[in-house]
């Protein structure tokens, strides 16, 4: 097993309210790590330090083997990070041939002038950038809205062409927060599915948060629990299920 | 050279033959990543002599049957064109058929080689796999989500493809050569019938039975090798194959694949294509998103099209028809042309059509005069699977909303006593495949072909087609009493959303009629009519005279038809609530099982002929929150006025 | 003089003046969309860079050079603006980010007045404010050749500012900007970057517009008041779109021209100073978005 994300003794406060204490797990290449939690556990302020726009107190991360330093968004999508969020931070009135074209912003190389003046080599690229687009349109399924504005999409499409964003970045990490929220089970089935295609067809390793055990635990190889800022448990998504600090914790024992 | 197409017998030798004589024209075009890509003939041939190659080393022989389940796709019908070239059969399976429905064609048929269009498709395969053991390979096109599969006996089209072309290149000659040995006798398609009773029919066409007909229809519409037709429809339907195969390989026009069912109406638009075929259900949802869409238009953009439609309704179709229409409509009609028209069309696609067919069912008359009305060449057309589709073509410039046209050019129609239409073409099947019995049922020894379809020639000697011979009864008086045909005009209203008539072996029709609860509560709110549900609804006399309102419209046209003059109905009743399949009274595919409701309601019907102006019901009903009440009232009759028939006027 | 050349004379001079609102309303456009700041000190930056440029010329300074060191100078302003007074402002209220503006056209008019002092200059580029010859010789219309002059300036200037907003990565990212400024954070577009670019651009725009309103009206106090005239056209064209500033522009130019000419006679003349606020505040009613705005879709 080859790590590539490992988080070690991380603690993070806003003023005195302890986010995260002390929370140190790993994540393996090519799976799909799940960070779960009852509301307030902490999953959010976690995603937000491994993207750069938290920067923790204490702890140390490492990212394929190099230790996080001066993180931010941009430098976290330039070390192949990309994520998507849980109230979806998509360019509404953009098409979603546009929302996911700009996912290839770092991957854009020709300047200003040759873009200006669609040089030669400039067409070239803007065209590579298209073939990219145009397959994870085609790995995502969503051909017909192509050219729709994505404000006019159902929740559900919406969800997808943030993943389809994310995807355009060719990252080697994907943070995906709450994926599942707000949708119904058709459209839950629909994101799973195409959340473990992701992974076999891309490789992709993919860490992500969400609020209820339910489908997550199903396509999860490991999992972290969190509960009031703290691990409170990290395995398997059946031993997890089957730890009573788990239960407690979703079952709302008084914290003593 | 020199080789006349008229000759040439077989698909194979249609396809080669535009291979050569227009190599680098489209022959088929998909798109694939937003892109169109296009084959011309030459590369479209020289992909199915590869795969050729590549099937007959698989071990598929003459005679031999091969299954395609998937989409429009261009691979697909390339397998289905080299399956040809080596003399054996391909059988189109529907791709959205469950696989259990799969398993009959394929055990049937003895089928050992498939071609799946992708990983759903495979699943299906290889989940019947056990129940049809002579299925010994399956090719597959797409192979996203295949990597894991460990089966040996699949293989990916690409690898198929190459090792065809290494054969093909040491023996050039191969295909030719098993070409040539086709006849127009040969099978050349097998197209299961989805058989809603009993088991599915194979029905077995040779080459001559599916060109003949594709050649006299595309010589009638007048089809060339400029013309393009969208593929959007299950290639496992012979519609689809007579007008994105077969036709397209006698006239030699292009067949363009959508990218995917969602696209189609975007696809349609970029591609503009000159043919184009569609069910009503399919032109009916066309209307739908062009009516959205104009209501979130601007005022002035909705009075325009309001008006223009106003026009286009009151002479569009004589203007297509070439009638005499006034200079002043015809100015009218030029600037909605301008205005409205063209822009509709070109919205919907149809900015290029010649022609386009539309049968299956019967078309309400205001959807098929919506579209002939903005100047679209939509024509009805009759045909079955068994026939090859063409039987009979409204004729240019005689286009009636309620016939199906006259007999296509060399077909024979008759009806036989119990004016069930009977048919004899070149385009008829040979046999249903191993089922002589269900063959000798239909198609009798002088080789017609008993459609089941009853109906009657009109005053112009166009077909109508009313029912089917088995639901078609008789009244009292021994005249025609065609149900279907009366609940289908009744239906066609938007506030009416079923109807059961009654009147066979009675003295007169009487009908049920379901209101529709979304179009008349819409009629009703805006008349301020407060309603607490459908039952209320129903009951409102202001909803039983809006009702006969539309009863007596179809009385109306009733009187104008001789032959069901008299099937004018005289009472009708607002059922207290709609009729469900969960309880019965509709077949899962929303038909109206009129015996078991004729059983279930028997009061009602009495009530009808016995003259009564109220009846009595108590019924359990299931209120949508799911629970259960008794509902007790009375039900109101009505009379709906009648009218002489029309021969009977101009006697008097 | 036929009416119908009179009535063209009028229709082209009320357009060419319309070209004269558009640049000054492009101004704003780029700003509101992509930082979705109404930039109230649009009018005195207007007014700044022509103050610039003509002290710079009576100091004897070479013309393309004062023009070179007048854009440095713009850019640097717009840029600084951005980094001193919006950035720290950063996710306040509209409210607040329109007061900061406000603030900022009265520190911006102290500014030049205290640097350049506070007397008019006349601005001459040595293209004539007469009509040109043969139209009025062949027409008998009279249309100025600076004002055609500036037509083209501004032409050439909506040509470049939409290359630059279709076709390079630089506008895919400002347009991304304007719309979702955490999404666009998560593709890693560096937001502070992009609306640094705005300023500079917008410092620019400011510069053009001065050079041709001075040529126009002289380089006075007045021309901060040009902000006002920007409004009714912004209003009319939709806040966020460059076409809807041409075209804004275009139709306030020519209906306040053409209502002074027609309907000023019944009302006793001096139309042109309001007429634009009337046809904004109709407008207002039947279409607010303007006619080239995006209509906000809200998903119920």
């Amino acid at each position: 097993m080859k790590v590539v994300l490992s988080v070690e003794g991380v603690s993070l406060a806003f003023g005195g309210v302890k986010a995260l204490q002390d929370v140190s797990f790993d994540v393996a290449e090519h799976e799909i790590r799940a960070i779960i939690g009852p509301n307030g556990a902490g999953k959010s302020s976690m995603l937000n330090v491994l993207n750069g726009v938290y920067h923790p107190q204490k702890g140390t991360i490492r990212f394929r083997e190099r230790v996080f330093q001066d993180m931010s968004p941009r430098r976290a999508a330039e070390l192949g990070i990309a994520r998507t969020f849980q109230n979806i931070a998509l360019f509404k009135g953009m098409t979603v041939l546009d929302n996911i074209m700009a996912g290839r912003n770092l991957k854009m190389r020709c300047n200003f002038l040759q873009q200006a003046l669609w040089l030669g080599a400039a067409k070239r690229e803007e065209l590579e950038h298209r073939r990219a687009v145009e397959e994870i349109i085609d790995f995502l399924e969503i051909q017909h809205v192509r050219r729709t504005p994505v404000g006019r999409l159902p929740y559900g499409l919406q969800k997808r062409v943030e993943l389809g964003r994310a995807l355009a970045a060719e990252p080697t990490l994907l943070l995906l927060d709450e994926p599942m929220a707000g949708m119904n089970v058709e459209e839950k089935q629909d994101m799973c599915r195409f959340i473990l295609d992701v992974n076999d067809h891309y490789g992709t390793t993919i860490v992500l948060i969400e609020h209820d055990m339910g489908v997550v635990m199903d396509i999860s190889s490991r999992v972290v629990v969190l509960d009031y800022g703290r691990k409170i448990a990290d395995g398997s998504p059946d031993e997890v299920r089957s730890d009573p600090k788990v239960i407690d914790a979703y079952l709302g024992v008084a914290h003593a | 050279m020199g080789e006349s197409i008229e000759k040439l017998d077989t698909f194979p030798k249609l396809l080669m033959h535009h291979a050569r004589v227009r190599p680098s024209s489209p022959a088929i075009r998909e798109k694939d990543l937003g892109i169109w890509q296009t084959w011309s003939w030459a590369e479209f041939a020289a992909e199915v002599r590869a795969i050729a190659c590549a099937l007959a080393e698989l071990g598929l022989k003459r005679g031999e049957h091969f299954a395609l389940v998937g989409d429009n796709r261009p691979r697909l019908y390339a397998t289905m064109a080299a399956v040809q070239c080596l003399g054996a059969i391909p059988v189109p399976l529907y791709q959205d058929a469950i696989a259990a429905e799969m398993a009959f064609p394929i055990s049937n048929a003895g089928i050992a080689l498939a071609f799946a269009e992708d990983q759903e498709q495979v699943d299906k395969l290889l989940e019947i796999a056990p129940q049809c053991p002579t299925l010994a390979r399956i090719v597959y096109d797409d192979p996203r989500g295949m990597r894991h599969y460990r089966h040996d006996n699949l293989i990916a089209y690409d690898e198929l493809l190459a090792k065809g072309r290494e054969r093909l290149a040491a023996r050039p000659s191969f295909v030719d050569e098993e070409i040539a040995k086709g006849t127009g006798g040969d099978t050349a398609a097998m197209f299961f019938t989805s058989g809603t009773t009993g088991v599915p029919k194979g029905v077995v066409h040779t080459h001559a039975s599916l060109i003949g007909p594709s050649r006299t229809a595309a010589e009638l519409e007048g089809l060339g090798p400029d013309d393009v037709i969208l593929a959007y429809l299950p290639p496992a339907w012979i519609g689809q194959n007579i007008f994105s195969c077969a036709q397209a390989y006698v006239a030699g026009y292009c067949i363009c694949c959508p990218e995917s069912a969602e696209t189609v109406m975007n696809d349609m638009r970029e591609i503009a294509p000159t043919y184009y075929f569609a069910p009503p259900r399919v032109l009916e949802n066309l209307l739908t998103a062009v009516s959205i869409r104009m209501e979130d238009a601007s005022r002035a953009k909705r009075w325009l099209y309001r008006y223009f439609m106003g026009v286009a309704q009151r002479v569009g179709g004589a203007i297509l028809d070439g009638k005499r229409v006034a200079p002043l409509d015809r100015l009218l009609y030029f600037l909605g042309n301008f205005f409205v028209y063209a822009p509709l069309r070109n919205v919907l696609g149809m900015s290029r059509v010649k022609v386009g067919y539309t049968a299956g069912e019967a078309i309400g008359p205001d959807l098929f005069r919506f579209y002939r009305s903005i100047g679209i060449n939509l024509k009805q057309l009759y045909g079955s699977t068994e026939t090859a589709v063409f039987v009979c073509i409204q004729p240019d410039g005689q286009v009636k909303p309620d016939t199906v046209g006259t007999a296509v050019p060399g077909v024979e129609l008759r009806f036989t006593p119990q004016r069930e239409l009977v048919v004899r073409s070149a385009g008829l099947f040979r046999e249903y495949y191993k089922n002589p019995q269900a063959t000798a049922q239909v198609k009798d020894g002088e080789g017609w072909f008993h459609t089941g379809d009853a109906g009657y020639f009109d005053a112009d000697g166009h077909v109508k087609i009313i029912d089917r011979v088995k639901d078609v009864g008789s009244l009292a008086d021994g005249t025609l009493f065609a149900p279907k045909y009366l609940e289908n005009k009744l239906k066609f209203f938007p506030y009416i959303r079923e109807a059961v008539c009654f009147g066979h072996g009675r003295d007169k029709v009487c009908a049920f009629v379901n209101i529709d609860p979304e179009a008349v509560g819409n009629w009703a709110e805006k008349r301020h009519m407060p309603y607490s549900g459908y039952t209320d609804l129903a009951s409102r006399p202001e909803v039983y005279a809006l009702v006969r309102e539309c009863i007596e419209k179809v009385n109306a046209d009733l009187a104008n038809e001789p032959e069901i003059a008299n099937s004018q109905i005289h009472r009708f009743l607002i059922l207290h609530k709609e009729l469900d399949a969960d309880d019965g009274e509709l077949t899962r595919t929303r038909k109206v099982r009129r015996g078991f409701i004729g059983e279930k309601y028997a009061p009602l019907v009495a009530a009808l002929y016995e003259g009564r102006d109220t009846v009595h019901v108590e019924a359990q009903v299931k209120y949508e929150d799911g629970r259960t009440g008794t509902y007790s009232a009375d039900l109101k009759i009505e009379d709906a006025r009648t009218f002489a028939p029309a021969a009977a006027q101009r006697a008097a | 003089m036929s009416d119908l050349s009179f009535f063209l004379e009028v229709l082209a001079g009320g357009l060419l003046a319309g070209v004269m609102y558009a640049l000054v309303a492009l101004g704003f456009v780029l700003i509101y969309k992509a930082s979705g700041v109404f930039n109230f000190a649009q009018g005195s930056m207007v007014f700044f860079a022509a103050l610039t440029l003509v002290s710079l010329l009576e100091r004897d300074w070479n013309f393309w050079l004062a023009l070179a060191v007048t854009l440095v100078v713009m850019v640097v302003l717009g840029m600084l603006i951005e980094r001193l007074v919006l950035r720290p402002l950063v996710n306040q209220p509209q409210i607040t980010l329109l007061m900061a503006t406000i603030g900022l056209t009265f520190v911006l008019e102290g500014l030049s007045q205290l640097a350049w002092g506070s007397q008019p200059h006349g601005l001459e580029l040595g293209i004539p404010d007469v009509p040109i010859e043969w139209l009025s010789m062949r027409w008998n219309i009279n249309i100025s050749q600076f004002d055609l002059f500036a037509a083209a300036v501004a032409g050439v200037l909506v040509a470049v500012l939409a290359l630059l907003f279709q076709k390079t990565r630089i506008g895919r990212a400002l347009r991304a900007v304007a719309d979702d400024h955490q999404a666009a954070l998560a593709v890693g577009i560096p937001l502070q970057h992009i609306w640094a670019l705005v300023w500079a651009v917008a410092g620019f725009v400011a510069l053009v517009a001065g050079v041709m309103w001075g040529v126009r009206n002289g380089v006075q106090y007045a021309l901060t008041f040009t902000a006002l005239k920007a409004l009714p056209v912004l209003i009319l064209g939709g806040f966020e779109s460059i076409l809807g500033a041409i075209v804004g522009g275009l139709i306030i130019g020519a209906s306040e021209k053409l209502a002074e000419v027609y309907l000023g006679p019944y009302v006793g003349g001096g139309i042109e100073s309001w007429f634009a606020y009337v046809v904004a505040l109709l407008f207002l009613l039947v279409r607010p978005e303007g006619l080239f705005g995006e209509k906000h879709i809200d998903r119920v």
